[in-house]
């Protein structure tokens, strides 16, 4: 479409408000922080450093680790919570009995304060009183009596991520709505060729909503990306930096004044995230945009 | 019509200018303190109360109003925050690992004009107590709370295992730790979470015992940083299975709760031994200075502690507020008001205050155990001199007794943090 001359001024005007706003609080915050990334501000007092904090930060064991836990938490988001949620979508798709309970019961941990929801899982990981040591022992586990979930480097990941599959509500739901938009019509053409529901959720359901699907992998990794108050909350990074994630790692540079090395891991943040982006609008693309 | 208009724009203007009137009478200045003095802290009653008779005597005039502030770690970072982007609060609590940045800030109150124009309230302190709290003759925090950090013990659990005296060396300790396990209890109370703050203290003590007082100036080269962390690498196969990760609740917790043989923390727990603990624990407990390393550097008896928290204030423009501030600041360092606080809460205070002589006894004991102590080191936070390197102890100590690195391993990561 052709914009006509005499329409420029208006079509100014109108996108004003959300280029001003856009400008305020996105690329003028990015700007700052791009410009203290090269600086070793203290909250005080700046000199300009150069490339130093993003050499520093490369350096760092924790800082790189912080980065394979972010790609870790965004890999079993993409291939574990969202195709847990298909399922579980595919599954109530069918509307059987009690569907509305199943679909409510998912969804709760989204309305739930997720400190509140750190905070419990934090004392079912107990290795004193939790609850999960307890069925575990009364299982016949009993090597498991005392262990600390959260403190052991061989679990500490696990347990947090193992948990963060009580959010499949949130995928399962936006699937689900994309379910309910399919046409009537191919599953009656299905159902006159003898299709069983199992074929018709595969080869109807499935296909039919898999632009969701990948929004919803998208979503997931842009999610676990910005993972923090669970990591915050249960670990802090620990222990011995084993669940140190991006988010709380420019929080801690932050807390210790070094926010000249905050932001250049928050420059690094917004690059990975830019990049991860990238990378699957590329392999998802035919899907999800077209 | 005229004369109506005129009559309604008189009424108007008169019950304007009452309004306005009143409102300048009755102009109350509100004084916001985020305090960590809240909820389960011990201190919490009486500050309460010294708080409420300060806006009952003030009343109309000056009101102070607390924001409650239930996590230390927190209120710390939000403080940090508040330093960086220069808004402090009226009045703060600030602990001394924040007192440099507060003072490089230029943004806290300087109260060294005030001090100096009230020979009364420099009094209430011992002599050059305030001299040497300033920097370049500004006193941007006003020391208040002292601490020391003893060990503190369960006689009964000890007893039990065959122990009557708390050991002076760690080689005893552990022989100690080993009785008590075999008896069925845990040894230790550690934790890694938030600051690490119980173990941070025994850390804290093992090195001033390996490299001496002045363990600090020395640097992250000097090898008693890797013998407190061995002393430490042991320490964690004697404490519960939950230490890793663990905050401050968690920790005292078992020790409240008789898990536990052995605790580190300040004055200001004696409180809740009582008000927290089970029945007939403040009973049960002995104070003792720290066990020694063998060779070290450091004197036995010697303790950790120094300055816990000082009151600052952030600058004011408006010089009534300022004086309200100064007012309420010198109300909490009544000797009286001190003395009251000290009593209920068994936390230590910098003011020269004339404590009643039924004190507690565990109080009496730490006292006691500084006059006798030949030197009081800080602890690891403080004496470090760098937020980066004590934030990341808690995480060189997990890694450490999970054997993820060793002794030499976790000073590495504390030197890597620099």
């Amino acid at each position: 479409m052709k914009i006509k001359k005499d329409e420029v001024g208006w079509l100014l005007l109108f996108i004003a408000p959300t280029l001003i706003l856009f400008t305020l609080f996105f690329i003028l915050p990015i700007l700052f922080l791009l410009a203290s990334s090269f600086t070793n501000w203290d909250g005080i007092d700046a000199e300009f450093v150069g490339f130093e904090n993003y050499i520093k930060l490369f350096n760092k064991k924790s800082f790189v680790r912080a980065i394979t836990n972010n790609l870790y938490w965004c890999i079993t988001a993409a291939l574990i919570t969202v195709p847990l949620g298909l399922i579980i979508a595919l599954l109530l798709s069918h509307r059987s009995r009690g569907w509305k309970v199943f679909r409510t019961v998912l969804f709760v941990p989204q309305v739930v304060s997720s400190a509140a929801i750190a905070m419990l899982w934090a004392a079912v990981f107990n290795a004193e009183y939790g609850l999960l040591n307890f069925i575990l022992d009364n299982i016949g586990l009993s090597d498991y009596k005392n262990h600390n979930w959260l403190g052991n480097v061989r679990t500490a990941n696990a347990a947090l991520i193992g948990f963060s599959l009580c959010y499949v509500g949130y995928f399962m739901v936006i699937m689900l709505a994309k379910t309910a938009s399919i046409s009537e019509d191919y599953y009656d053409a299905a159902k006159i060729d003898g299709a069983s529901q199992i074929q018709k959720d595969f080869y109807i359901t499935a296909p039919l909503i898999k632009s969701t699907f990948f929004l919803c992998i998208i979503l997931a990794v842009i999610f676990n990306l910005r993972q923090f108050e669970y990591v915050y909350l249960m670990t802090a990074g620990g222990p011995a930096n084993k669940t140190q994630v991006l988010v709380v790692y420019i929080w801690n540079e932050l807390t210790v004044q070094r926010l000249g090395r905050g932001s250049a891991a928050g420059v690094i943040m917004i690059a990975l995230g830019a990049m991860l982006l990238l990378l699957l609008r590329r392999i998802l693309k035919s899907e999800t945009y077209n | 019509m005229i004369k109506l208009i005129l009559k309604k724009l008189s009424i108007t203007f008169i019950a304007i200018s009452f309004t306005v009137i009143s409102s300048v009478a009755s102009a109350e200045i509100t004084i916001t303190w985020p305090s960590i003095w809240v909820g389960k802290d011990s201190k919490t009653t009486v500050i309460g109360e010294l708080i409420d008779e300060f806006n009952a005597a003030n009343a109309g005039s000056i009101k102070v109003v607390v924001e409650e502030q239930t996590d230390y770690d927190i209120y710390a970072q939000k403080l940090t925050a508040q330093i960086a982007t220069g808004e402090l609060p009226d009045i703060m609590t600030v602990g001394a690992q924040l007192l440099d940045v507060l003072h490089r800030s230029g943004k806290a109150m300087d109260l060294a004009p005030h001090i100096n124009s009230d020979p009364h309230w420099n009094n209430v302190y011992p002599e050059n107590a305030l001299q040497s709290a300033m920097t370049d003759g500004v006193l941007s925090a006003l020391p208040y709370e002292l601490f020391v950090t003893p060990v503190t013990y369960n006689k009964k659990i000890l007893k039990e295992a065959g122990y009557d005296e708390f050991p002076d060396n760690y080689d005893d300790f552990f022989k100690m730790c080993e009785a008590v396990t075999a008896n069925g209890k845990v040894c230790t109370s550690q934790m890694t979470g938030k600051n690490g703050w119980t173990s941070m203290l025994w850390y804290s003590q093992a090195l001033a015992s390996a490299g001496g007082p002045d363990i600090y100036e020395k640097g992250l080269d000097h090898p008693a940083y890797v013998k407190a962390f061995e002393v430490m690498e042991k320490m964690y196969q004697y404490t519960t299975s939950d230490a890793i990760g663990a905050d401050a609740g968690v920790s005292g917790g078992h020790f409240l709760n008789e898990r536990t043989a052995v605790f580190m923390n300040g004055p200001w727990f004696i409180a809740r031994y009582t008000s927290d603990g089970i029945p007939g624990l403040h009973e049960n407990i002995g104070v003792a200075a720290a066990p020694m390393l063998m060779g070290g550097e450091g004197s036995p008896g010697g303790y950790v502690g120094g300055r816990q928290s000082s009151l600052a204030a952030g600058k004011q423009s408006d010089p009534a507020k300022e004086e309200a501030i100064v007012k309420f600041l010198k109300w909490l360092t009544i000797p009286e008001n001190v003395a009251r606080l000290s009593y209920s809460s068994g936390a230590m205070f910098i003011v020269n205050a004339d404590l009643p002589n039924d004190m507690d006894r565990l109080f009496i004991e730490m006292k006691q155990g500084i006059s006798d102590a030949p030197y009081v080191a800080p602890i690891f936070q403080n004496g470090i001199g760098s937020l980066a390197v004590a934030s990341e102890f808690p995480q060189a100590l997990s890694a450490l007794a999970l054997g993820d690195v060793t002794p030499e391993g976790a000073v590495e990561m504390l030197q890597d943090a620099e």
